[in-house]
């Protein structure tokens, strides 16, 4: 597989050729060509905001007015599920790997087509997992429908499940040997949630494929994304809040004695996310989700969910250094611990038999933690990506918060005695709200050219900036 | 009073540091369940339980008369042990002399298993009150005197000679220079001590007294009960837990603050 080469990409034009003999068809190099492609976040930045709206759309439909969605194995839940796990979030996974892990690990970026090749993997994942239910009827009729099924809809799974599965593991054959190659291996947490979550991806389809119930493999995903944010968050959080520390600190003194660093420093605390809470959180979080997995609802996994989600509380020691939390970008992302951590207290409660619906606590996470955290990655990462200053406008406030009323809404009609299809409708228009403003605010800038003449995947650098620190 | 307000003020950093404490628990609440699961309710009963039986306790005002009475005999042993464990502690280092010669006997008090003072407490005291208190009283005693020694020991000779050399007056010399140090090593001693005497004092009250905690549990035992079991331990550990972190472990990071700087 060629895909993790290390093509320099030298530009809009420069597509480097592997192998002299090889023919590409001109029309994936047109595409390669394309700003979109530029580098890997894009399109897959797009996608992720572009399907986050379009499958909750699909979704809205269903529980509004009863609209059927694709037919696939397991039922609507499932395909919801699949699909905003393994769709949506896995869209998002796949952008920010594919810029931040060359990043990272000072290497070159990757060639512009080969996120050609991941975004059309991923649309014919999509389009094979649509179409798995009409293909397991076209299957069914050929073979005579009444000892066919089972084999029917094993055939009408199998490209779903090839190209999904194929997808996840190309990702992780594509950066796994930079993560592993970097002299201090300090971006290893990527790999391993990059395996995990190939092994949910493909623990699913083969569920599928046995004729089981694949649930519990989404659960396993989602687990397995939350412990990636964690590990991505704590990346962003540095640069993020050591920022706000520092505007802070220039707030608090006057122009003129800007240039006594020391005694700003001490005034202020400075922000470092510390690896023994992070790691602790971590392991928590995967003890819960191997519990869940082994052990659904037993009393084991419930307190393992409050282990969770004190842990994830106690990674806020870290944040609480005053008036700097409450800027922006710092207090966007602190709302995702706050979500991740009520998440798992709400999971770990409903097992020790409180009245409320495990699916409460698990769309917390998914919404909540998982939704928050890739608006926040495509605001921050997509934006400083693509040659432009973080964005102050208002539509980040409005989206953030959608994604915010959209979990507690759809969490809270997990409770007893309230009206579920109502709370869940909500959720669901709040959460389009808030994608369809990313795809279009941050879409914009993703199908253009760089303003700034960068060519590639390279940050934003503030015009004022070199001058700055020389002063 | 400055002690105090910087204690306030560190106090919401310190009970949210208590999350870290609280997720390992919680994985030790998780293991309690995994061996209750498979061993059974009759030899483990699951932590729900025991602490519905706990809340039961209290609930009916059961689980008070025995918790005071456990505490009346931890802390009379305690106090004691402290009076006389700092005094003689501090007046034995002092003295080169006094303190080569202690070091001998606190450690054969050390080394006496406290069940052996236990059993000598019965023959004395019979099952009075003064069976605990003493038994608590001599465990908790050599803590509290190495302490109060090892920080009469430790104390800094140039320190000494400056503040002399500065004319300090003697108020200020105790207040300042010694206090600060002989306290960041009682104070050590005095927590390390306070666990002592609430383990030692469940322990004597389980062999020699009709009420409190101990007893509540040679009840129990007798009963089969296991979820009363649970719960009783539950309650003294959860309030020697409280006491130490919420109480006395700020007080002591406080305290300990200067060495920290100063190293």
């Amino acid at each position: 597989m060629s895909m993790g080469d290390k093509t320099m990409n030298a530009g809009s034009g420069a597509v480097t050729e592997t192998g002299a003999g090889r023919t590409q068809p001109g029309w994936s190099k047109r595409l390669a060509v394309q700003p979109l492609f530029m580098c890997g976040f894009r399109p897959f930045f797009l996608l992720t905001a572009l399907y986050a709206v379009l499958v909750l759309l699909a979704w809205a439909g269903f529980l509004g007015v009863d609209l059927a969605v694709p037919a696939v194995a397991g039922g609507p839940f499932v395909w919801h599920a699949h699909e905003l796990m393994f769709g949506f979030g896995l869209a998002a996974v796949a952008g920010f790997v594919l810029t931040a892990v060359p990043e990272f690990t000072a290497t070159p970026p990757f060639a512009p087509r080969v996120a050609v090749r991941f975004v059309l993997l991923w649309l014919a994942a999509r389009v094979a997992f649509w179409m798995s239910g009409g293909l397991a009827a076209v299957a069914g009729g050929w073979l005579g429908v009444a000892d066919g099924l089972p084999a029917a809809e094993w055939i009408g799974h199998l490209p779903a499940a090839l190209l999904n599965i194929g997808f996840a593991c190309a990702l992780l054959v594509a950066v796994a040997p930079r993560l592993w190659r970097d002299p201090e291996r300090r971006q290893l947490g990527f790999l391993w949630g990059l395996a995990a979550m190939a092994a949910a991806v493909a623990g699913f389809h083969l569920d599928v494929l046995r004729g089981e119930y694949p649930m519990r493999w989404v659960l396993a995903g989602l687990g397995v994304m939350m412990t990636l944010v964690v590990v991505a968050m704590s990346r962003i959080s540095m640069r993020v809040m050591n920022d706000a520390l520092d505007a802070e600190r220039a707030r608090r003194l006057p122009a003129h004695t800007l240039r006594h660093d020391e005694e700003a420093e001490l005034e202020l605390p400075s922000y470092r996310a510390r690896p023994p809470r992070r790691n602790l959180a971590i392991a928590a979080i995967a003890g819960y989700t191997v519990a869940e997995f082994l052990l659904p609802g037993s009393p084991i996994t419930a307190w393992l969910g409050l282990g969770a989600a004190a842990a994830v509380f106690n990674l806020l020691n870290d944040w609480h250094v005053g008036r700097a939390l409450f800027t922006r970008w710092a207090f966007l992302l602190y709302a995702v611990y706050w979500l991740l951590a009520l998440g798992y207290l709400l999971l770990g409660l409903s097992h020790l038999g409180a009245p409320l619906a495990p699916s409460a606590g698990t769309h917390l996470l998914a919404i909540g933690a998982m939704g928050l955290s890739i608006l926040a990655v495509l605001c921050i990462a997509g934006r400083t990506h693509a040659g432009y200053p973080l964005d102050e406008r208002p539509w980040v406030g409005v989206a953030a918060a959608s994604i915010a009323i959209a979990a507690v809404l759809r969490a809270a009609s997990g409770l007893p005695d309230v009206p579920v299809p109502a709370l869940q409708l909500l959720a669901a228009l709040a959460w389009i709200l808030a994608f369809a403003l990313a795809a279009w605010r941050l879409g914009v800038l993703f199908v253009v050219a760089r303003v700034d003449g960068g060519a590639g995947c390279e940050e934003y650098h503030e015009p004022g900036a070199a001058e700055a620190s020389l002063r | 009073m400055i002690l105090l307000r910087a204690w306030l003020a560190g106090l919401p950093a310190y009970l949210w540091s208590g999350w870290g404490a609280i997720a390992s628990l919680c994985l030790l609440l998780a293991a309690w369940e995994a061996v209750s699961l498979v061993y059974g309710p009759l030899v483990m009963p699951d932590p729900r339980a025991a602490f519905a039986t706990l809340w039961g306790l209290i609930d009916s005002g059961a689980a008070w008369p025995e918790l005071a009475a456990t505490a009346r005999r931890a802390l009379s042993g305690y106090a004691l042990s402290v009076i006389a464990g700092s005094v003689l502690g501090l007046i034995a280092g002092l003295s080169m002399t006094a303190s080569m010669m202690s070091r001998p006997l606190v450690t054969v008090l050390m080394g006496t298993p406290p069940i052996a003072w236990l059993v000598l407490a019965m023959l004395w005291f019979g099952a009075s009150d003064g069976t605990p208190v003493f038994t608590v009283f001599v465990a908790s005693f050599p803590v509290i005197f190495i302490g109060a020694l090892q920080g009469t020991r430790t104390l800094d000779n140039q320190l000494h000679g400056m503040a002399e050399a500065f004319r300090l007056p003697r108020r200020m010399m105790i207040i300042d220079v010694y206090l600060p140090h002989v306290v960041s090593y009682l104070f050590p001693a005095w927590i390390a001590a306070l666990g002592t005497a609430w383990k030692v004092v469940v322990m004597a009250e389980l062999l020699a007294t009709q009420d409190g905690v101990g007893a509540a549990l040679a009840v129990s035992r007798s009963h089969l009960d296991t979820a009363a079991t649970m719960a009783w331990i539950a309650a003294v550990v959860g309030l020697l837990l409280a006491v130490e972190y919420l109480g006395l472990e700020p007080i002591k990071r406080e305290v300990e603050r200067w060495r920290e700087q100063g190293a």
